[in-house]
């Protein structure tokens, strides 16, 4: 109590804690090249393994000839499905209660599959021996396209499912089909479309697309096999879910089974999933009693590990003549690959798609999700987004912005005219969804206003009647909301586990703390913002709060970080974990102070006696008092748990404008302007979302307007390395101007919703908004994405506005 | 990944030459730049390697070679080629070939050939977008060294017509990729082996960088 006097406003300063632009703490280590990576692992004794991949898209394994390569020094093993057999280890279940080969049993069903893999001293040597492996392929038909694959005498990607009629989603009607999954009311959206007055129709193709993050997968599997325990390091965004998995497949205990993500450079749901080179490294590694590394490269990254998208979509809206939307209906066809291995809540066998009915108020909607095999990599991620909202809000943006056009609406107009008002929440879809909280109006009026859209509307008019203008000149505009915050458990779940969060909080005798989670930073900064939030809800400066993650010996259970779940879910957990011991703190604090507990006030970090500010105790002053002499009664120590599990999701919005110049000569498009206002409700650190926004809308841009994955008639992936996929780099990627809005979650501790991946998902219709605008005098109502240079002269030639 | 080839190639070699030598499957193989037959497993089959080489790498590819058709009368010979590259890739190749006589001048002749390549894995992935290229100027290569070839051989009137001076394909400048050796004159053998062994990376590269400079320019090759 002699420390100096401080004011409220300096001591709430000095905790750093929600809603200060606090910097990154993990970006010391990271900008010194200190971060500790998978491929940074190194152990005693450590094997390499490479994998022998397929060249072709779809054959019969002949024969595999393994002998030279066993030949060759410094070969360990050269293992191939016969050897995983045994073990039943040469299948292996994926997250959408399919199975997936772990390595090719009897038939390769994609390029780049698994077929054996290689151990060996070093991974030059690996290299050379997977060379070495002969593998011989009679060559069946392959089928590409979804639509034929539906085809009765289409070719049968998977003879393993033969006779099976029934999936882990209900009836399979031909053999490359793997689900149909309807949302809605069908009878009612029908109904919606016989009385409607005007109705539109659109179709759309979401192309396939690759997170790719900067840091390939990997792991590094450590069994000794004199303690039987089975450590594994591994580039994972659940890595609990992990060890429940490797458990389940290698009857290890799963007490005996730890798993590390250390740090990871970037996950975008490219991470989440189980893949044949993790199974195998730890197999190699239990069979030789040895470390294996596997650290994949960038083609097989690209070519092997989950896509995402790849959704051809048929859209129709109904509506009065006027503009108001009477009813919904989609129909998607989605090409799941070889192997259904989407990560999607065990329910949703096509995610949260059914938040298609968007910010908007639709009567009757209906939405049916195909899933169909083909011949191409397992995978259908979230990438940078909340399981298939990305896909959903393409296609209503898209939709609404076809109907203006029919109508002749100005396209801010007719949102304006079908947004869920600010006095309807909480509101429930025609999909059965409760959207928290919103208030999309005063952010679309805050974002028309800021860029002057009238302004904009009349230069592009001016520009259309002008013949010789060089430029087409486009404005998108994209109203979206967002469901994230994966989920409560009574309808979502991995793997049968419910798809809660945690949080474990230990103050130390001193005041300072330590908090474990659930989930795992990849880039997000959780070490920097969950600090935050324990600053605040306990006076604990932020700078001695260490946030750790990612090893399952020490963090309690959570199902990881993916779908913007880690601020709604694991950040409710730790303000309930804080709030816990802040409880506990008071019954101290009352017990120092000798006053009942109801007589004393919480102001930023300490209990003080009502009415005598000179009677108080800080956090500090409670810890100490907590490993030193507790009340009686009360145990010592002072922590906590919390397994938060949220009571809905929570539902993120953003008003989106961007305007595009297009050059009629050679296709090339110029963003002159992209102005991104979100409402993420409370803002944990905004120099953290600021990034996440540009972050994310960099990442939308690359899909919009280059990201592809094309195929041959063959099979052959011809998009596989950075020389033709396209990542953007400070060169190419626009300036952003970034805005929000603030509408808390009603439902969350605090009032927040998740940020990161609501760019991704709103900026990619935002340029299609913008590309088709340009078009749209000329009778153009959609135009499919990459919008690249190529593409978009073919365009300009079609419609004739070439110069 | 699948390339289809029509080529018509004007040969100063007469018809009956060039079909001798067409039907002689290995000194066909030996014409193709680092290709050879090397074991023969039927009268129609045969089994063969080909090996090209693009600055360090080199693809090496294994596989067989079968007569599907030989019609004499109309001098045609239809293959079928089937091969795999230890790297990663696989190949195949349906080629048709058909020796028609120059009407004007009866010591020449034009081969015409037919090809559809489909090449699976890394070169498809890699390659794409250079097939094209790159099957013309093995086609090139290899008729160039077809010619060197017949012209070397013993004519119907038994003496071998050698003018090998005169170069249909292969630019005479020193840059151009694997210039062929000249052929021996007083040659008796059936099939001279005048080839380049396999494609050299560097005259690869050059000539594909010239061509794609000349298409710059709107010459077609």
């Amino acid at each position: 109590m002699n420390a100096p006097v401080q004011t409220v406003e300096a001591r709430e300063l000095a905790l750093a804690g929600m809603g200060v632009s606090r910097l990154r703490k993990e970006d010391a280590r990271f900008i010194q090249g200190k971060g500790n990576y998978v491929d940074d692992i190194k152990m005693p004794g450590m094997l390499h393994m490479d994998i022998v991949r397929s060249p072709i898209a779809h054959g019969r394994i002949i024969r595999i000839n393994k002998e030279a390569a066993l030949a060759m020094p410094g070969v360990h093993a050269v293992l191939t499905a016969d050897d995983l057999k045994p073990l039943k280890l040469h299948w292996m279940p994926t997250l959408a209660g399919d199975v997936a080969a772990v390595l090719a049993d009897e038939k390769v069903h994609f390029q780049m599959q698994e077929v054996a893999i290689v151990i060996a001293d070093d991974r030059y040597i690996a290299a050379d021996a997977v060379e070495a492996v002969e593998v011989e392929y009679e060559e069946l038909p392959v089928v590409l396209d979804p639509y034929a694959a539906l085809q009765p005498d289409a070719p049968v990607v998977r003879d393993d499912l033969a006779g099976k009629t029934e999936g882990a989603h209900g009836k399979r009607d031909h053999h490359n089909h793997i689900f149909t999954w309807d949302a809605g009311d069908k009878s009612a959206a029908d109904a919606a479309f016989d009385r409607a007055e005007v109705t539109v129709s659109q179709h759309m193709y979401y192309p396939r697309v690759h997170p790719c993050p900067l840091e390939t997968c990997g792991c590094v599997a450590s069994f000794d096999p004199i303690k039987g325990d089975l450590t594994t390091f591994i580039t994972s965004q659940a890595p609990h879910v992990v060890r429940t998995v490797v458990s389940m497949l290698s009857g290890i205990p799963e007490s005996k089974v730890r798993i590390v993500s250390p740090d990871i450079g970037g996950g975008f749901g490219n991470k989440v999933g189980i893949y044949p080179g993790y199974v195998c490294a730890i197999v190699a590694s239990i069979v030789l009693g040895r470390p294996v590394k596997w650290v994949e490269d960038r083609i097989e990254n690209i070519s092997s590990t989950a896509f995402a998208r790849d959704y051809h979509m048929d859209g129709e809206l109904a509506a009065t003549s006027d503009g108001k939307i009477t009813g919904l209906r989609v129909n998607v066809v989605a090409d799941h690959g070889a192997f259904d291995a989407c990560a999607d809540p065990t329910k949703f066998p096509a995610g949260m798609f059914h938040i298609v009915s968007g910010s908007y108020d639709i009567p009757a909607a209906h939405a049916s999700v195909k899933g169909v095999y083909t011949n191409k990599a397992p995978g259908g991620v979230a990438y940078r987004c909340s399981f298939r909202v990305t896909e959903a809000v393409y296609l209503i943006e898209r939709m609404v912005d076809v109907l203006a056009q029919k109508l002749g609406m100005d396209k801010a107009e007719i949102r304006a005219k079908n947004f869920i008002r600010k006095e309807q929440f909480p509101y429930t879809s025609a999909f059965g969804f409760e959207y928290d909280s919103g208030d999309y109006q005063t952010a679309l009026d805050k974002v028309l206003e800021a860029v002057d859209y009238k302004g904009l509307r009349a230069e592009q008019a001016a520009k259309r009647a002008d013949p010789a203008s060089p430029t087409l000149m486009g404005i998108g505009l994209v109203t979206f909301t967002e469901v994230v915050g994966a989920g409560p458990s009574k309808i979502c779940d991995i793997l049968g586990v419910g798809m809660f969060d945690s949080c474990e909080i230990r103050i130390h005798p001193t005041g300072s703390a330590i908090a474990r989670m659930g989930t795992i930073t990849q880039g997000q900064g959780h070490q920097t913002t969950y600090a935050q939030i324990i600053a605040t809800e306990l006076g604990i400066p932020s700078e001695v709060i260490q946030v750790e993650e990612g090893d399952t010996s020490t963090a309690p259970y959570g199902l990881g970080t993916y779908g913007s779940r880690s601020t709604p879910v694991a950040g409710a957990a730790i303000a309930l974990a804080a709030r816990k011991i802040h409880a506990k703190a008071r019954k101290i604090a009352a017990h120092m102070l000798e006053v009942n507990e109801n007589d004393l006030d919480w102001e930023v970090d300490r209990f003080k006696v009502k009415g005598d500010d000179s009677k108080y105790k800080t956090m500090a002053d409670v810890a100490w008092q907590a490993y030193h002499q507790p009340p009686d009664g009360l145990e010592p120590g002072l922590e906590a748990v919390h397994y938060y599990d949220p009571p809905n999701f929570t539902f993120p919005f953003g008003i989106y404008l961007c305007v595009v110049d297009i050059d009629r000569s050679t296709g090339e498009t110029k963003i002159r302007r992209f102005y991104a206002l979100d409402d993420c409700g409370t803002r944990i650190n905004p120099m953290i979302i600021e990034g996440q926004i540009h972050g994310g809308l960099t990442e939308g841009f690359a899909v919009a307007m280059g990201q592809q994955m094309p195929f041959d008639a063959q099979g052959n992936l011809l998009g596989n390395t950075l020389m033709d996929y396209f990542l953007p780099t400070f060169v190419e990627t626009p300036h952003w101007e970034t805005d929000h809005t603030v509408t808390p979650s009603p439902h969350h501790p605090l009032g927040a919703k998740g940020v990161a991946e609501s760019p991704h998902v709103g900026s990619i219709p935002t340029f299609t908004s913008a590309m088709v605008d340009a078009f749209s005098h000329l009778g153009v109502t959609h135009l499919d994405m990459p919008h690249n240079a190529f593409r978009t002269w073919k365009a300009l030639r079609e419609h004739g506005a070439a110069l | 990944m699948e390339v289809k080839l029509d080529k018509q190639y004007p040969l100063d070699v007469d018809a009956a030459r060039a079909w001798a030598l067409l039907n002689d499957l290995k000194a066909v193989a030996s014409c193709m730049p680092g290709a050879e037959i090397t074991e023969q497993l039927s009268d129609t089959s045969y089994k063969g390697a080909v090996k090209v080489k693009v600055g360090p790498a080199v693809a090496q590819f294994g596989g067989t070679v079968d007569v599907v058709e030989s019609v004499e009368t109309e001098r045609k010979m239809v293959l079928r080629g089937k091969g795999a590259d230890k790297g990663g890739s696989s190949a195949s190749m349906d080629l048709t070939a058909i020796i028609t006589p120059d009407p004007a001048n009866p010591a020449h002749c034009v081969l015409n050939g037919q090809a559809a390549v489909i090449v699976n894995g890394k070169f498809a992935q890699f390659g794409g977008r250079l097939m094209v290229q790159v099957s013309d100027m093995l086609l090139a290569q290899f008729v160039e060294n077809f010619r060197q070839t017949a012209l070397s051989m013993p004519s119907a009137q038994g003496t071998a017509l050698a003018s090998p001076e005169a170069s249909l394909t292969a630019p005479s400048d020193s840059t151009s990729p694997a210039a062929p050796e000249k052929a021996a004159p007083a040659a008796t053998r059936t099939a001279a082996p005048v080839v380049a062994k396999e494609i050299n990376g560097v005259a690869l590269v050059w000539a594909l960088l010239k061509g794609w400079i000349g298409s710059l320019f709107g010459k077609r090759s």
